[in-house]
């Protein structure tokens, strides 16, 4: 593949490859630990890259009529799923693209899906409820109505199943959909970000504000000042720190020594649009963002969620799904014009 | 990368029967070359190739802090969000409400979500009314009361079950309501699109071009009398009356049947806007300039016109011809039957507590103080402000300030250069029991 897009990266971030899918590219993770990077678009087209060269594997079109929404790659790596408008969600192959399960949601657009942790799970939001499946496609359970469209929805263990919506965070066992704890909060929550110890759960609020509870004492915080929509949330893999987007500058939480109750956040202030997404790489404190101009930033934090940037890059379009390879090696931005870039990390 | 156009959301809102589903037909049947995006809260029969369909539920998200103004419609962040994840974005979207929608969380979610609002322009509210139970309706629900108050457009349909008569009473209702709106009539919604679309923050130009009365609620002066003249000097007599002054507007090429006067009057009415030229006894009048007679010095007295060509004069006059015993000659002193007279009453009723209250004025504002007295404003009567249009002339600024707002909401941009035209400050605000003085001295405070 020519090099499309990459814009001299700077830093730690090397030019690596570009490729085009059709449309708007909507979602996309690595997958076989890093030799495929999978990307979708808007209109409903899969493709799959070789995650070193950036050359088509295979591509599907049409997968989801209406559009696709949401895609998740299986912890195993060598499976996702994916979801839209059509009601339905599909799980693929990732060797040859061939559709193994399709499962009929809900009459509704079917916006998030997300594997459980040990990959034995497939949880589907679809309007206001939430549905699990097992191994082989099959229904397990499904939830009974939510009070609003459900907004997202995220595994706190292999075993439990949390959703946001309008008002509240709802925690499900995972095997019977059993009611768990109930968090209430009058806001519309429109994100949400669980710790990797499952105790705190950060939510982005249309208000502009992000709120948190600790499940283990159901204290609950809020975090307002914020420009826009805190609609990224990301954890790094310790949980000490906290990314959250929606202005300019990325805020960060940190939950080191007793915080961020009562600390002063990480502010990084380097974008000049809203960001809007972001991600941590596995290991180590380095947070990439992307803003709506296209600029993706990469940075080094610290523990209090300080953090200065080690890269910069320039995508042709604003910037949808940041993905880091799982070695951190190399980063995949998805942008607004349809490219799907990936820089190695020298 | 380029700033991509923001695309225009038109809200379509009435009552259940009033046309909205038929309206909506004609615009999508028209061949228009848009790609339309329909978001409905009713299944409706809509069924039209050029467009997308989405249905949606009304989901109304309150915020934690209680504000109504702060209210948005959760539904409409999620599809619009949506929508927008396309290269090839659509042209337009239309929103049809459910009869019984509140319109404040649907106008309040194109200024309160921040990529809503970086991607959507609300172009326009649209209310279609049930000319046969509107006045019904409007005593019994505060939901057609808001939806009258909210518009831009008031479509008065079903216009041929009802007298015309009892047509011009409920127009006359609606504008005491809502000023800042068009009134259309149809039969069966057969409106022209460009009436209900892309209005833009033009349209409030057009509006206020062709209606400034729509600005000020009673024409400021009473009378009127054409008088047809010839090349020559004439005197304009005046005996003692009420006042030591009277404002006048001279115009010449008047014309003599109603429509003609209207424009007339709605000419003058900028005219009297204008800062008066004193004129005593014994000068020529100047021509389509507001001026002041001085008329405190005992008897009759005269003023001048100089006439080039014949032509039909018209004289809009603060107080009626009767008044002053008001009188044009020639120079042989012969008083001219006048062709055409009226005199303008102001109507000016208060059965609704929801209405619209207009500033006009001359010069420029002070940035600060606008932004503190519309701040104070906003934060103590926003939930009973619906909706605020208008231009604002700020102080060593080239361009006008355009800006609109939905409770205490608002978005002011720059717009065209002033170039030669008048410097003027153009608000409206349509509320429910609004202090109409209060607000008039809060601007005029503002002014430098």
């Amino acid at each position: 593949m020519p090099d499309l897009t990459a814009d001299s990266p700077q830093g730690i971030l090397r030019r690596g490859w570009s490729a085009a899918v059709d449309d708007y590219a909507i979602a996309g993770g690595w997958a076989r630990g890093g030799e495929a990077l999978l990307a979708a678009d808007s209109a409903g087209g899969v493709h799959a890259f070789n995650g070193k060269s950036g050359a088509g594997a295979w591509a599907r079109r049409g997968t989801h009529d209406g559009g696709l929404l949401a895609m998740a790659v299986h912890p195993g790596g060598t499976a996702f799923a994916t979801a839209g408008q059509d009601g339905r969600a599909v799980v693929w192959d990732v060797a040859d693209g061939e559709p193994k399960q399709t499962i009929e949601v809900g009459a509704g657009w079917v916006e998030h899906v997300a594997w459980s942790p040990d990959g034995k799970w497939l949880a589907a939001a679809c309007s206001r409820q939430v549905c699990v499946y097992g191994p082989n496609g099959g229904e397990v359970w499904r939830s009974a109505d939510h009070p609003s469209t459900v907004s997202a929805i995220a595994w706190s263990t292999a075993g439990e199943l949390a959703s946001a919506c309008y008002g509240r965070v709802t925690f499900f066992d995972a095997a019977t959909g059993e009611l768990g704890q109930k968090l209430e909060w009058k806001g519309s929550l429109v994100s949400m970000a669980l710790s990797p110890d499952g105790d705190v759960v950060a939510c982005g609020s249309q208000d502009n504000t992000v709120h948190f509870w600790r499940r283990s004492t159901e204290e609950d915080s809020m975090m307002s000042g914020y420009a826009g929509k805190p609609s990224a949330l990301a954890f790094d893999a310790s949980g000490t720190l906290l990314a959250t987007g929606g202005g300019k500058k990325v805020i960060v939480w940190s939950f080191h020594d007793g915080g961020p109750e009562g600390t002063r956040p990480g502010v990084l202030d380097l974008h000049l649009q809203p960001v809007k997404t972001l991600a941590f790489a596995r290991r180590g404190m380095r947070l990439a963002t992307a803003g709506r101009d296209g600029d993706v930033v990469v940075w080094s934090l610290d523990k209090d969620g300080t953090g200065e940037p080690i890269g910069v890059a320039v995508l042709a379009g604003y910037g949808t799904e940041l993905c880091w390879r799982p070695d951190g090696r190399a980063l995949a931005a998805l942008d607004a014009q349809g490219g799907t870039t990936v820089w190695r990390i020298g | 990368m380029n700033t991509p156009q923001k695309v225009p959301v038109t809200i379509l809102t009435g009552f259940l029967g009033s046309g909205k589903t038929t309206l909506l037909n004609r615009i999508l049947s028209e061949d228009h070359g848009k790609r339309i995006a329909v978001i409905e809260n009713e299944f409706g029969e809509v069924g039209i190739d050029h467009a997308l369909v989405i249905d949606a539920d009304e989901e109304i998200f309150e915020m934690s802090n209680g504000c109504i103004c702060c209210t948005v419609r959760g539904d409409l962040i999620r599809v619009l969000g949506n929508l927008m994840k396309r290269r090839d974005k659509f042209d337009y979207v239309l929103v049809e409400t459910t009869g019984l929608a509140d319109p404040g969380p649907v106008a309040q979610t194109f200024f309160m979500d921040d990529e809503i609002r970086a991607e959507f322009s609300l172009d326009g509210i649209v209310t279609l009314v049930d000319a046969a139970h509107i006045d019904q309706q409007l005593g019994r629900s505060d939901e057609s009361t808001e939806q009258i108050a909210f518009a831009d457009v008031l479509v008065l349909n079903k216009t041929d079950l009802v007298s015309g008569e009892a047509l011009d009473r409920l127009e006359t209702r609606l504008r005491e309501m809502n000023r800042m709106s068009r009134v259309v009539r149809s039969k069966q919604a057969d409106v022209a699109v460009d009436k209900v679309l892309h209005l833009g923050a033009f349209d409030l130009d057009q509006v206020l071009e062709r209606r400034p009365t729509f600005l000020e609620p009673e024409y400021p002066f009473e009378w009127t009398g054409v008088y047809p003249l010839d090349a020559g000097r004439y005197e304009l007599s005046l005996a003692e009356g009420p006042d030591p002054a009277m404002s006048l507007v001279a115009v010449s090429g008047q014309g003599t049947d109603d429509p003609a006067l209207r424009d007339g009057a709605e000419w003058c009415v900028r005219r009297y806007a204008e800062p008066a030229k004193d004129v005593s006894p014994g000068e020529v009048l100047p021509f389509g300039q507001h001026v002041n007679l001085a008329l405190d010095s005992p008897g009759r007295k005269s003023f001048f016109l100089e006439v080039g060509a014949k032509t039909r004069i018209g004289l809009y006059a603060q107080h009626t011809a009767e008044e002053f015993d008001l009188r044009v000659m020639d120079a042989a002193g012969s008083a001219i039957k006048e062709e055409a007279e009226r005199t303008w009453v102001a109507q000016h009723e208060h059965d609704d507590e929801v209405g619209s209250i207009a500033i006009e004025k001359d010069g420029d504002v002070d940035p600060e103080r606008l932004n503190a007295w519309l701040g104070k404003l906003l934060a103590e009567r926003g939930v009973d402000i619906f909706r605020m249009k208008g231009f604002i002339s700020i102080a060593g600024e080239p361009r006008r300030f355009v800006f609109q707002g939905v409770h205490m909401l608002f978005d002011s941009q720059p717009d065209r250069p002033w170039g030669d035209s008048p410097r003027r400050n153009q608000l409206v605000f349509i509320g429910r029991n609004l202090d109409e003085q209060g607000m008039r001295e809060g601007f005029d405070a503002c002014l430098i």
